[in-house]
């Protein structure tokens, strides 16, 4: 069960999420070499990092301790570690399929899976530059006495030097802009789609509109910071600093409360690839009413663990339980005893 | 033809009715909200020895079971009491709510690598308007409409407890029984009574002529 | 000779039946229609309302339409996925002439010479061998203005007697029989009678897959209270609930309602009042069922008598109640004798002409009812009037601006048109929306005459398999593209509206015969520049028939969601209950008993071919399957015949469910898949009628014809069965090959 403080917090996952907070802090002391190269700037950025860190640490660690996610994340290791060689050979695939490419979303419907994978690159490219940026592990020198020469230096390793005004300059120095781009223009596929599809509007929540907008406001506000200094000599450049900072932090500290926290959630799908290999390769479970199988015998009695754990007891007086029929069967059983109570069956 | 908030329409299925010519799930398919796709279910319970058939949507239990066992979190109920398909981004496919529902309502489709169920047409229920299902469905064993409406045109009495074994689910969709006095629908008890009994009078032996076919 | 230019195959892949899928766009388009259509689904008489979605001239979806009084948004699994009958790749969009060197069997051609050669090879054909060698054939999926028209097109363009239609596979018993005894060939009730109705029996129709609609009503009866009786050789799915099953043998239907009067009159369950007032030669008919008893009625239907006398006794003990019946008591050599006995039930208990009262037929084609009586069947002319009968003629000929006696008389028949055309005194054909190489009886037989056929032209908007053998195929519009009437199986006249506008070449049916009626030099008869002038031109030529238009508009039907006929002027409310006041349509206004001594089908089992075949419909196909097997959800839910029989049956045979059997009568043999279901007569095999070729069980059927109406048995024929074993399926071919 959940321990819960006076609070309403959990403190398991108080404690998990204060774990996370000092390893955040201890990387980034660790990683800008005793703060030498942390940008102060930043602190804004870092508290917001330092926010997020804690709060999704502890939602992480309150949702896997639900009797369901917690029987699956124990069954997702088990089945990795049961066939350990080959489920490692194969996980490379996996993620390239259930996490990069995402084609599961592509079957669902073209636009939306190009919509989700700019969005998501666009996400994945900011994060690469600015969480090792606003940690202070990464920064830009500049080569000697070469003015436009720049050299990356991840903590105090120097790694590839660049020309500024080169293709690979430019790209050094507006890689947020065009992250800021891809998750507009997935941003904008994603509207698009809700306005003209009445279905897509009607399962619309509340919470997903408000994960486009941050979205929409992160990377409208970062461009302008670029539009200022390149086109406006950077006018009103300390404003809009601060608006970006504004919205990003605002941003971090969401993350772990709405739609985005799913990024966090859906590696758990390798596990369950796993976990579903193993039920297939397993003995199967045999309906009791038609005899078919329907289920690998692992996952009906994990599920009625799980049903039991969470307060529903579907045994009946002959010891057997319900779930043991197989999903078609109990549809008809329901209709049967339908049929019953108004006349008759056949 | 729409209903407004306060006349609460309610949704009842009555499966005796079911004449399984498949209105529902080619309607379905035609649902707004997941178009292609059809979600109801529709079973032969033996083609062998009868034509009965039973549809199938979500009863949209009040403590969701498939919602309880599932390990993202992503299955939801809205205000209304409507349980939604698993949220896309979440749902992690792994079935548990296909094996656990006692109503063996959620699908898993595959392609998709995730969970899909009725969600009651939500586009269309929202704006007052009856389910794709519930519209067409020819005998209205899918129906759609006020408790007074159902009072005033057909027989038998709403329903919405169920019993499996042990366990007792309430839901927001109704079946008809002629009688609500034996109780919540006994799902696990006795399937002993035939509509017809011997339709082609085989066993009564009152006469077997132009049927012995030798 | 009108033989396929190319392989079936070959045809099949370059015109279908292909299937469409999905609608225009994708489903994952975007789904905002630019206009909705109030329109009726055309794929049965019942006619139920339907919004068609519209974008940029398609059409790419549906939804229900609640305020239609029929259906009230109700729909069948035909009518949800009725939308995607257009956009389809099997469209025909372009006039299509023979031509065997072609890859495709056929070459474009203009519209001009189409046309031209169309008109030529009838003047041929009539100047060497005289006006009635031409034949047409119409469908009933047209409007009342397109059936009117061709009426009036073979009448005065083509100047033939020999013009008759598909309904002469479907109502014409019932039709026959509701003039004999009614005067009036309409159903007498609106639907909305049948929820008031105290006992409901159906009798030769499987409602839940033919007129599913029609299942809510029933319910309704039911919810108050009414008792359920069915009559058929199988346990449909309405039956499985019905409070009492009467399995009929096939063919026996009229001995079942002559035991059932036996009992009404033994047991006095009679309106003397009703019989004494409103009819006449009661006593003829009760002298003919003085001898069916019900013990001897079981042993004919194989009906218990126990069930006999207990119909008798709900149906004469009831205040109210309706007897609807389809086409498993019409179907027969006798269908007109089943009908006429099943209205002798009606008029001995005074079951006409009141609320929940009546003996209806419930019309099966689009519009049956509609087509029928507004000109295109053989001996009927608009309005349902004779077309033997002076006076008719001349008012007919006096609206159309012709001398009576260039009105042709009476004409063959449907099925003896196909016969004349295999023994050669008709040398040409045009047909329009009619498939008989799937829906006519005995097909080696139908698919002999086509391949006779000097000239053969076909307007449609698929490449049917009778239009495989056409020398002309000329592409006519769908039921979403044109406007016009039609009237449904409950005499209701309702608004057939556009949705979008034939695509490619294609062009609106009428336009087509009004082109064609100029180049045959009969244009002066066919100045019409819309459907609704065409219209306004009917509304003349039924007044004063039974079947009277005279007071509809277009507007009135829109705006009343239909009228009933007669509605003898404008202001006239309709009428949507016949027979009111006891009034019938006779000239001394009473019904007339008929009686019906009984007789065995045209064909009965024996030793050769010792089990009984029936034929029916299933929900998801529609006729001979020209729209319905082109759409992809529809095929998946039955995509192909199975032969239903009892496990007792298969146990003799030694058949399991899922065997190949072949089925063999005296015309043809076909193989299919054995189902093995306990609903079904032992005695009995059913299989569904939708498919071509060697799939069609139309191979097995027999030719033979009701004396009155012309109506082939497809439901009765005697078969033998054997069990496919696997050295014979190796050499099982495809090719059609005749008994």
């Amino acid at each position: 069960m959940v321990n819960l403080g006076k609070s309403g917090l959990d403190r398991r996952a108080l404690a998990w999420g204060g774990v996370g907070v000092v390893l955040t802090l201890a990387l980034t002391f660790l990683g800008s070499d005793g703060l030498r190269w942390f940008d102060s700037a930043l602190i804004g950025y870092l508290f917001g990092l330092v926010f997020a860190v804690f709060a999704i640490t502890y939602r992480y660690s309150v949702w896997l301790r639900r009797p369901p996610t917690a029987m699956l994340n124990r069954r997702g290791w088990d089945s990795f570690r049961e066939r350990p060689s080959r489920n490692l050979l194969s996980l490379p695939a996996l993620i390239g399929s259930h996490l990069l490419v995402q084609g599961f979303i592509r079957k669902r419907s073209t636009s939306r899976w190009l919509a989700h994978q700019f969005v998501f690159w666009g996400c994945i490219l900011a994060g690469l530059i600015t969480i090792p940026l606003t940690m202070g592990w990464l920064h830009f020198q500049s080569v000697g006495q070469q003015a436009d020469r720049y050299q990356v230096y991840f903590s105090r390793v120097g790694t590839v030097s660049f020309d500024a005004a080169s293709i690979v300059g430019w790209l050094a120095f507006h890689a947020l802009d065009v992250a800021a781009v891809l998750v507009l223009i997935g941003v904008f596929i994603f509207l698009r789609r809700r306005l003209s599809d009445p279905g897509a509007l009607a399962v619309e929540r509340s919470g997903d509109f408000l994960a486009l907008a941050g979205l929409f406001a992160v990377s409208v506000t970062g461009l302008f910071l670029t539009i200022s200094s390149t086109l406006l000599e950077g006018q009103f450049y300390p404003a809009l600093n601060t608006l970006h900072a504004l919205t990003v932090i605002l941003g971090l500290m969401y993350l772990p409360f709405g739609k985005l926290f799913h990024i966090f959630q859906r590696p758990a799908n390798l596990g369950v690839a796993y976990y579903k290999q193993v039920n297939l390769d397993g003995p199967q479970a045999e309906c009791r009413r038609c005899g078919e199988p329907f289920c690998g015998i692992q996952q009906v009695t994990d599920v009625q663990l799980v049903l039991e754990q969470v307060g529903f007891d579907y045994s009946s007086e002959d010891g057997d339980n319900y779930q043991n029929t197989c999903p078609g069967c109990r549809r008809r059983q329901v209709a049967l005893a339908q049929s019953l109570r108004v006349g008759g069956f056949g | 033809m729409k209903y407004r908030p306060n006349e609460a329409p309610v949704f009842v299925i009555d499966q005796s009715r079911c004449i399984g010519c498949e209105a529902c799930v080619q309607g379905c398919m035609e649902c707004g909200t997941h178009r292609g796709q059809s979600l109801i279910h529709l079973e032969r319970i033996d083609r062998a020895t009868t034509t009965q058939t039973a549809p199938m949507v979500c009863m949209h239990c009040e403590d969701p079971t498939c919602a309880q066992v599932c390990p993202a979190d992503a299955i939801k109920q809205d205000e209304g009491g409507i349980v939604h398909s698993a949220l896309k981004p979440r749902c992690i496919g792994c079935s548990n709510c296909v094996i656990a529902c006692p109503f063996g309502v959620p699908r898993f489709m595959a392609e998709l690598d995730q969970m899909m169920k009725c969600d009651m047409c939500i586009d269309r229920t929202s704006e007052g308007l009856k389910p794709m299902c519930a519209s067409v469905c020819p005998s209205e064993a899918l129906w759609y409409g006020t408790r007074e409406e159902f009072a005033d045109n057909r027989r038998g009495e709403l329903i919405r407890e169920f019993r499996f074994g042990r366990q007792d689910v309430r839901t927001l969709v109704y079946t008809v029984v002629d009688d609500l006095a034996p109780g919540p629908l006994d799902v696990l008890r006795g399937f002993e009574r035939s509509w017809l009994e011997d339709p082609f009078d085989l066993e009564g032996g009152a006469h077997d002529a132009g049927l012995g076919f030798s | 000779m009108s033989r396929i230019p190319i392989s079936e195959e070959e045809l099949i892949s370059r015109y279908g039946p292909h299937l469409n899928e999905e609608p225009p766009g994708g489903w994952d388009g975007g789904i905002v229609p630019d206009r909705v259509v109030q329109t009726h689904c055309c794929f049965c008489g019942q006619q139920c309302g339907i919004k068609l979605k519209v974008k940029d001239n398609e059409v790419i979806g549906f939804e229900p339409w609640y305020e239609f009084p029929f259906n009230e948004g109700k729909l069948c699994p035909k009518g949800v996925k009725r939308y995607l009958q257009g956009s389809h790749p099997d469209r025909l969009m372009h006039p299509l002439e023979r031509d065997s060197t072609s890859p495709s069997g056929f070459r474009q051609i203009s519209w001009d010479d189409a046309l031209n050669r169309v008109a030529s090879e009838v003047r041929r054909i009539q100047e060497e061998h005289g006006p009635d060698a031409f034949a047409m054939l119409s469908g009933v999926s047209l409007t009342n203005e397109k059936s009117y028209l061709v009426g009036k097109f073979a009448r005065l363009a083509l100047g033939t007697a020999n013009l008759d239609y598909n309904g002469r596979f479907c109502m014409v018993s019932a039709g026959a029989g509701n003039k004999k005894a009614l005067g009036v060939d309409r159903a007498p009730n609106p639907w909305s009678d049948i929820p008031l109705a105290d006992v409901v029996w159906v009798a030769g129709s499987n409602i839940a897959e033919t007129f599913p609609i029609t299942t809510s009503y029933i319910w309704k009866a039911r919810d108050r209270g009414a008792r359920l009786i069915v009559q058929d050789p199988r346990v449909v799915p309405l039956a499985r609930t019905a409070d009492l099953f009467l399995p009929v043998r096939p063919g026996s239907d009229s001995a079942l309602f002559g035991a059932v009067l036996h009992q009404l009159i033994r047991n006095d369950w009679l309106d003397h009042e009703f019989i004494d007032n409103h009819t006449v030669d009661f006593d003829q008919a009760a002298a003919a069922v003085a001898d069916m008893t019900p013990a001897w009625a079981a042993s004919i239907t194989g009906v218990a008598a126990a069930r006999i006398e207990e119909a008798a006794e709900l149906w004469g003990t009831s205040a109210t109640g309706m007897l609807l019946h389809a086409r498993g008591i019409e179907q027969q050599s006798k269908g007109v004798d089943n009908v006429l006995a099943a209205i002798n039930l009606g008029l001995a208990t005074g079951k006409f002409g009141k609320p929940g009262c009546g003996v209806s037929t419930i019309t099966g084609q689009g519009n049956g009812q509609g087509g029928r009586e507004q000109g295109h069947k053989c001996d009927q002319l608009p309005g349902n009037r004779d077309i033997s009968n002076p006076e008719h003629r001349e008012h007919v000929a006096g609206v159309w601006g012709c001398d009576e006696s260039e009105i042709p008389g009476k004409g063959l028949s449907a099925e003896e048109i196909i016969e004349a055309i295999h023994e050669g005194s008709i040398k040409g054909l045009l047909s329009i929306c009619f498939n008989p190489l799937v829906s006519a009886p005995d097909s080696n037989f139908t698919k002999e005459a086509l391949d006779k056929l000097e000239f053969y032209s076909v307007i449609d908007f698929f490449l049917s398999e009778s239009a495989q053998h056409a020398d002309m195929v000329l592409p006519g519009s769908l039921h979403e593209e044109d406007e016009g009437t039609a009237t449904s199986g409950e005499g209701r006249i309702i608004k057939i509206n556009a949705a979008t506008e034939p695509p490619g070449e294609a062009r609106l049916d009428w336009e087509i015969l009004v082109d064609l009626a100029e180049r045959l030099d009969r244009g002066q008869y066919f100045p019409f520049q819309s459907s609704k002038e065409i219209f306004e031109e009917l509304r003349l030529a039924s007044a004063g028939g039974t079947a009277d238009y005279r007071g509809v508009t277009w507007e009135r039907v829109e705006a009343e969601m239909g009228l009933f006929w007669p509605v003898p002027e404008e202001g006239h409310p309709g009428t949507p209950r016949l027979f009111e006041g006891g009034k019938f349509y006779h000239p001394d206004g009473k019904a007339r008993f008929h009686p019906i001594p009984f007789r065995e089908s045209a064909e009965v089992v024996d030793d050769e071919y010792p089990i009984w075949l029936t034929t029916g419909r299933v929900v998801s196909q529609y006729l001979s399957g020209t729209q319905t097997r082109r759409i992809g959800a529809l095929v998946r839910q039955y995509p192909e015949p199975l032969c239903e029989m009892h496990p007792q049956l298969a146990a003799q045979l030694g058949v399991s469910d899922g065997d190949l059997i072949t089925v063999t009568s005296r015309r043809g043999d076909m193989v299919l898949p054995a189902q093995v279901v306990a609903t079904i007569r032992p005695d009995t095999v059913f299989i569904p009628f939708h498919w071509p070729g060697r799939k069609a069980v139309n191979q097995l059927t027999n030719r033979a014809l009701d004396p009155i109406s012309r109506m082939p048995e497809f439901k009765v024929s005697a078969v033998r069965i054997d069990r496919v074993d696997d050295s014979q399926r190796a050499g099982e071919s495809s090719e059609p090959r005749p008994a």
